[in-house]
């Protein structure tokens, strides 16, 4: 019964913490974006965190870089069970234009399990509200 | 000023330093000096048209021998002033007791080339990793790496 | 008591890893310390292997707010290489997205700055109007952000008459939605108080360290690319290089609004004045060997692209200097001998756009040498309560 009440409590109003791993900004900007009043996520209880200890889905962009690969499996595992990542824009998804360099490991999935994709370059916020929502729907 | 006064106060008052002064387009003028003679010329440059804002450092891998470029801005355009130094004995002095802005510069221009600045006030990496291996200089041209192979998950192995 | 905090790479205020290590001494700080890296990407060894034309989808995605910027620069630089000459209505198009980029970029700044003073309804206003912005951009290129409207000798799109008028429209609404906001943060004096006496940086400090942009120009030191060296249109637009005296980030502030204000100015001159004709030309495959220095005038400073070409079609060298980089050095002096509730403030007054140049922050104790870690939301939380201490700063002037 308690689960059943916490699971619905999650699932009606996710706590986000957003993760950039060595991207552009751009994809960044668009999460922030879908905070301002024309697309509004908080009105669906969304909220954006400041420490992984309370998140319940970590958004992250950008193609990972060595350097900061063991702070994203640290951040990881910091975070509570049950954890959920979105890997948005398609630097996270396989590294977009930065295939190749030296200091890139690839996209989000070479170092931590992602569950969502959301393709684009960068992602319109309409796009990464679609993606939370199809997460929760899977739920 | 204009590119003509600028040439022409370098080659009356620094002329024996200065190897050669091209002036290729408007409001760009190339300098090339020789490497003991660096800091001697960007001082006498300060002093005596007042340039004292470095916009960039580069560094350009050439085979036998590497070149840096020391590019400044002034009101009216910018100047650079290039050496070059050879492959074998990478050294060059540090710009910081004249320009202390230029520290970042020669940190960036010591990891990617391996250039080796003397008397540099501050010698840590700058932009590149942690476990990084020592005497890997990512730009120099003969330096190549292997692509680290990639697992898709629920994919093709 | 000196303590050293580390600070980074993952925290919610800014959007980007940076490590910050500081030596603080009870309230004030000491030393700062920046590490760099996070955000490497190995980019110029990168643009080697790339042709000409897929370098410049490259260095569009070298930083997502200023991708234009970095974009122009490069395709100036190689028009010069390969010695072709964009037509008029091309490069009056190209420049019209220029200042426009820099409108919502100094826009987002206005949000970020309230955001990290306490001010949440100035950030949630300033966004909301980053969205008609936003929009026209959408409408010229197709894209809100990363516009590939550039091309080798040219645009690759046209304007046609309605979307003019839309421009024009778009342009009209927003002036006065900037004056209007400009009003409001005059009568809310907590806020000026807040930002007046932060993060001082004099004039000589601010030449002998190269400062860049709104930093450097909040300093009156007068330097401004689009004057100094007027590349393409910028020799036939009326404008002024805009400064300010008071050398904190209140200065910065009041650079910021001016140049917004220039830039209505510049955009509506040049879509008025739109020269009919090609917009653009067609471009070679390959360059001669020559080397060219391209500098242009982003939103946070001067960017500097070097360019070395060797006769095939790719680039032999690509050397990309972003502003923010330029900016560090004066971020410590400035960080020094201030407060610990004034580090988001200050680190958000230089714009930093740290994926234009990786870096990280880190606290770092000085006398015992040990590290703390703390969270950069209670950093926050003090920075918005630290106006209390700053009494004497409470009759702060809106300076227009």
């Amino acid at each position: 019964m308690l689960n059943r009440l916490v699971r619905w409590s999650r699932i009606k109003s996710p706590w986000i913490l957003h993760l950039n791993s060595g991207a552009c900004n751009a994809c960044d900007i668009e999460i922030v974006a879908a905070l301002t009043p024309r697309f509004d996520v908080e009105r669906f209880g969304v909220l954006l965190k400041a420490t992984p200890r309370h998140a319940d889905v970590i958004v992250a962009t950008g193609p990972v870089t060595r350097q900061i690969k063991d702070r994203i499996i640290r951040i990881y595992e910091q975070t509570p069970d049950p954890k959920f990542v979105i890997a948005v824009g398609a630097c996270a998804m396989s590294g977009c234009v930065y295939r190749g360099a030296y200091n890139i490991m690839g996209g989000l999935d070479q170092v931590i399990p992602v569950n969502v994709y959301v393709p684009g370059c960068p992602a319109r916020p309409d796009a990464i509200l679609d993606g939370v929502v199809k997460l929760l729907g899977k739920l | 000023m204009t590119d003509l006064d600028i040439i022409e106060i370098t080659q009356s008052r620094l002329g024996d330093k200065a190897a050669e002064i091209a002036n290729p387009a408007p409001r760009r003028i190339f300098i090339t000096v020789e490497p003991q003679n660096l800091v001697a010329v960007v001082d006498g440059l300060k002093k005596e048209i007042g340039l004292w804002y470095l916009a960039a450092i580069s560094g350009v891998d050439l085979g036998d021998h590497f070149e840096i470029l020391y590019h400044f801005g002034h009101d009216n355009g910018s100047l650079t002033v290039r050496t070059r130094i050879p492959r074998a004995q990478p050294q060059v002095e540090s710009l910081s007791p004249v320009i202390p802005g230029a520290v970042l510069y020669e940190r960036e221009l010591q990891d990617m080339f391996g250039i080796i600045i003397n008397h540099i006030p501050d010698a840590r990496p700058l932009v590149l990793p942690d476990g990084w291996p020592a005497g890997n200089f990512p730009l120099r041209k003969d330096w190549t790496h292997e692509r680290t192979p990639e697992i898709i998950p629920g994919g093709k192995k | 008591m000196k303590f050293t905090i580390p600070i980074g790479p993952q925290h919610p205020a800014l959007k980007e890893p940076i490590s910050l290590r500081m030596t603080v001494e009870g309230e004030v700080i000491r030393d700062a310390d920046i590490r760099l890296g996070y955000n490497h990407r190995g980019l110029e060894k990168l643009a080697e292997q790339k042709n000409w034309i897929q370098n410049i989808y490259l260095t569009e995605r070298i930083c997502g707010i200023c991708s234009h910027s970095h974009a122009t620069c490069y395709v100036q630089g190689v028009e010069k290489l390969m010695e072709i000459e964009a037509p008029k209505r091309g490069l009056y198009i190209r420049y019209l997205v220029a200042e426009l980029e820099r409108i919502h970029s100094h826009l987002l700044w206005l949000g970020v700055a309230g955001h990290e003073a306490g001010f949440d309804s100035f950030f949630m206003y300033t966004w909301r109007d980053r969205e008609v912005v936003m929009d026209l951009l959408e409408m010229i290129s197709g894209n809100r952000v990363h516009y590939a409207i550039n091309t080798l000798g040219g645009v690759r799109r046209d304007l046609d008459e309605g979307q003019i008028k839309k421009i024009l429209d778009g342009l009209v609404v927003l002036k006065k939605r900037s004056e209007y906001y400009f009003k409001l943060a005059v009568s809310e004096p907590t806020f000026v108080a807040r930002l007046a006496g932060v993060g001082f940086l004099s004039k000589e400090s601010a030449m002998e360290l190269c400062a860049v942009g709104p930093t450097a120009r909040a300093s009156n030191v007068p330097r401004d690319v689009r004057k100094d060296d007027p590349h393409a249109v910028y020799d036939e637009v009326p404008f002024e290089v805009c400064t300010a005296d008071s050398c904190d980030v209140l200065g910065r502030a009041v650079v910021r609004i001016k140049e917004l204000f220039e830039s209505y100015k510049i955009s509506e001159f040049l879509v008025k004045n739109l020269p009919p004709g090609e917009i653009a030309v067609k471009a070679p495959k390959k360059a001669k060997p020559n080397e060219v220095l391209s500098r242009y005038e982003a939103p946070r400073g001067e960017n500097t692209h070097y360019i070395k070409s060797n006769g095939t079609d790719k680039p032999e060298r690509l050397k990309v200097r972003a502003p923010t980089l330029a900016n560090y050095p004066a971020t410590v002096v400035m960080l020094k001998n201030g407060f610990i509730a004034d580090i988001p403030l200050i680190f958000a007054a230089i714009d930093p756009c740290i994926c234009c140049a990786e870096r990280t922050v880190a606290l770092v104790e000085a006398r015992t040498g040990e590290e703390k870690i703390v969270s950069f939301s209670a950093l926050r939380s003090l920075a918005r309560r630290g106006g209390h201490h700053l009494a004497s700063k409470r009759n702060a002037v809106w300076p227009f």
